[in-house]
């Protein structure tokens, strides 16, 4: 009896010795990982296979991170018509979710190479701080204090929108003037309700905000009447309706400016320029006429710009040929990459926003030749 | 109030590591000494001496849990640095730029007084759900011994159906199914009892009381005469113990409280009068009576339903443990059903339920906060609204548990305090 509660005892220090050396042990790994990557980013570029999250969670290095995991992290939505939404077969697809497959095709050259991570408005910015999403691509506005105080990155801003109101078609509201009192429906941790709340508190309109967590409760609601308005993104306003039995009426007032674009961490320029050239590339090849249909055909185009941009040989005068490397870490066919596996931004446009009755033609979204304000700098 | 809970956390946090540490410091000192002093054959062998063993393997444990705070910490840290993540509270002062409805925070308050706008909303949903899902459950718990064979079923399955389903997919279910499609809106609400209800899915209205002239003396004769309503229930228990005599005390108490209210009623001219809820003709405006919003509605429904369910189980085991000579001894007495629940079984029974009551309370207050889903603005839905509006999350987090943990805290310091009373009172 006294023997085996002895030997117990000095089990039991074994035990906790065996623990105490293991902690030391792991704190020691912890510090050498963080000491190796503050020397300098570039040992990150090298193979690493169970080190991945160290590099993520010090400074720069997601390219390399995203690169050796072979998939991308995009934070996306799954409840918004034409944006991001899982479709009957549990996929994803939308405008946004096409535009991580475009940042999949550039970093990866597989434009399949990719994870949504679906986000209610509220839990985008701490996971994207967190690290757990490489890009952010969730219909999500640009504005001074999420670059500032989110730590977030915005980038080439994809989708131009504003924020509107819809009602149901025989409300009687026709403007926003009518509809002071009622009760609306917003999204929490939107821009959309910092409008709200700014723009009719300054007009003087009393309101009743309901707001809920995701698009899957308020659509009801919004049907079932327990609030008379919802406001939205114009866009994200006109996606739904399409969807509905009821008629509903967008009021004519547009309220805000509603920048929607990818977004990434602070702190590591390497990964927002490749990011953002990337999404650029779509617009660039838009402006040439490249398209995923014709783009093979361009391969062999006499105009030095593009084979420029899709990463061809150039040849110089004396009939040496290179090929221009333009230094963002990127495969030099990126831009080709792209468009033969997604497409340009018109295709995405259309391809997704079409059949929710949004026009491309005319629209801010248009190409900056067209009087829109699709606009890129020069690849080269 | 926020500012006031961060130190009190720190001032724990370091009180608690302080005493830990100093703790460890004395039991060494102390271990020391005793070898010291004794005599060279009663000490073991330092590896040997039970105290020293308690002391290493108490060090082994603080290191073990200041080694992986540490690197819990760092990895926290390393993060936060590369992206510049800022890990003050100075936020708190900042506009929120967020609205709630019928509160009158505007969007110029500050984080703190949102967040604090939406804690009271969660308290003011419990202080309504818990009482009604104690109630409901403790008859539920009785109605599984009925001798009513359909009054003991109905109590069953409604247990078994509710207590298996998760707490979220209730409060969805209610708020979707009875309270969004079931209730017309505000347009064409349902007046019924002569306009005195208003039922719609945006909110509900019912007739309350409001002070006019005098109301402030009122309120406080009411509140004299609850005191001696109070004094006249002791002094007809003394009665009782003194002679013999029934007490009725409940009965003289009601009286006393009546009578004064009633005559005060009276001299005053008519202190308070009756609200009648009103509702604009667009049906936005809702106004007098007593309002509350549908989600909070739902969300309170729901909660007591679900909850409900897990309080009669509780109740039912405790009734199960009085025993069975208790029951027997009070039909033998003659008492009817309703006497032997209230002066035999439920007092004994109450002693056994009242610890895993208190849990039941608690998980209700933290169940309220998946009201999220159904768009009522309590302390979670402030907060994590506040994520989205460039405030920073880490911190938010930290707020909010801490709002959690003090509202369990007072919640589970209340309910011990009344289960020592229900102790001693039956010993």
């Amino acid at each position: 009896m006294n023997k085996s509660s002895k030997m117990l005892r000095i089990l039991a220090m074994l035990l906790s010795f065996v623990l105490v050396v293991s902690a030391c042990g792991s704190d020691g790994d912890e510090g050498s990982a963080d000491s190796g990557s503050e020397d300098g980013g570039s040992d990150d570029s090298g193979t690493d296979d169970g080190g991945s999250d160290d590099v993520e969670l010090t400074q720069g290095g997601t390219l390399a991170a995203v690169t050796s995991a072979g998939t991308l992290q995009c934070g996306g939505n799954d409840t918004l018509p034409g944006f991001g939404i899982v479709d009957a077969d549990g996929a994803f697809g939308g405008f946004d979710v096409d535009y991580c497959s475009v940042i999949a095709a550039a970093v990866l050259g597989d434009a399949g190479a990719f994870e949504i991570t679906p986000l209610v408005a509220a839990q985008r910015f701490p996971t994207l701080q967190s690290g757990e999403i490489d890009v952010l691509i969730r219909n999500t506005t640009w504005t001074a204090s999420r670059d500032g105080a989110e730590q977030a990155n915005f980038l080439h801003t994809t989708f131009y929108d504003g924020q509107g109101f819809m009602v149901q078609a025989d409300s009687g509201i026709a403007s926003l003037e009518d509809v002071a009192d009622a009760s609306i429906c917003v999204l929490t941790g939107t821009t959309t309700l910092l409008n709200l709340n700014a723009v009719l508190g300054d007009l003087g309109i009393a309101f009743t905000p309901v707001e809920f967590e995701s698009n899957d409760e308020l659509n009801p609601a919004f049907q079932a009447g327990q609030c008379e308005v919802w406001t939205s993104d114009a866009s994200q306003l006109a996606a739904f309706a399409a969807n509905m039995e009821i008629d509903t009426a967008i009021l004519p007032e547009i309220i805000s400016k509603e920048p929607l674009g990818p977004v990434v961490a602070d702190g590591d320029t390497e990964w927002a320029q490749v990011v953002n050239w990337a999404v650029m590339a779509t617009v660039q090849a838009w402006e040439y006429g490249i398209d995923s249909s014709n783009v093979d055909s361009f391969l062999t185009s006499e105009d030095s710009s593009i084979l420029r941009f899709l990463g061809e040989p150039i040849t110089d005068g004396d009939g040496n040929t290179a090929v221009a490397e333009v230094g963002l870490g990127l495969d030099p066919k990126f831009a080709y990459n792209i468009i033969s596996q997604v497409g340009n931004y018109e295709e995405i446009f259309e391809k997704n926003l079409g059949p929710i009755g949004l026009t491309l033609a005319g629209s801010p979204n248009d190409l900056w030749t067209n009087g829109g304000l699709q606009y890129v700098p020069p690849f080269r | 109030m926020i500012q006031f809970l961060l130190l009190l956390l720190g001032l724990a946090a370091i009180g608690t590591a302080i005493y830990v540490v100093g703790r460890l410091i004395y039991d060494i000192v102390a271990m020391f000494r005793d070898r010291a002093s004794s005599d060279e054959g009663d000490t073991a062998v330092l590896w040997r001496d039970v105290k020293a063993i308690g002391i290493v393997a108490q060090l082994v444990a603080l290191f073990a849990i200041i080694g992986a705070g540490t690197y819990l910490w760092g990895n926290f840290r390393a993060r936060t640095d590369a992206i510049g993540l800022k890990l003050t509270f100075d936020f708190l002062d900042q506009p929120a730029g967020i609205t709630i409805a019928d509160n009158p925070l505007i969007a110029g308050d500050s984080v703190s007084s949102a967040i604090v706008a939406g804690f009271f909303n969660t308290i003011r949903v419990i202080m309504v759900g818990i009482p009604a899902a104690l109630l409901l459950g403790t008859l539920v718990g009785i109605a599984r011994f009925s001798s009513n064979w359909i009054v003991r079923k109905l109590a069953t399955g409604y247990v078994e159906f509710f207590r298996n389903i998760p707490p979220l997919v209730v409060i969805v279910f209610v708020w979707s199914a009875v309270f969004l499609n079931g209730f017309p809106t505000a347009q064409e609400a349902w007046k019924p009892l002569g306009e005195w209800f208003i039922l719609s899915n945006n909110r509900f209205a019912i007739p309350s009381i409001m002070g006019q002239d005098n109301f402030g003396a009122f309120r406080w004769i009411l509140l004299g005469a609850l005191l001696l309503a109070g004094a006249v229930g002791y002094w007809r228990t003394k009665v009782f113990d003194n002679t013999g005599a029934p007490h009725r005390r409940v009965l003289w108490a009601f009286a006393t409280f009546l009578g004064i209210g009633l005559i005060a009623y009276l001299v005053l001219g008519g202190p308070v009068s009756m609200s009648k809820p009103m509702l604009d003709d667009r049906g936005r405006v809702f106004s007098d009576g007593f309002r509350i919003q549908m989600p909070f509605a739902a969300l309170t429904v729901a909660l007591v339903i679900y909850t409900g369910t897990h309080i009669a189980e509780i109740v039912r085991g405790s009734i199960m443990a009085v025993h069975k000579g208790q029951e027997e001894a009070a039909n033998a007495l003659a008492l009817s059903t309703f006497q032997r629940y209230r002066f035999v079984v439920l007092p004994q029974a109450m002693r056994v339920a009242f610890p895993p009551l208190i849990s039941q309370f608690l998980n209700f207050s933290k169940n309220s906060s998946l009201a999220i889903a159904i768009g009522a603005t309590e302390t979670t839905n402030i907060i994590n609204n506040l994520f989205g509006q460039s405030q920073p999350a880490p911190q938010l987090i930290l707020i909010l548990a801490l709002l959690y943990l003090a509202l369990s805290l007072l919640l589970s310091t209340i309910g011990n305090l009344i289960n020592r009373k229900l102790q001693i009172v039956g010993r």
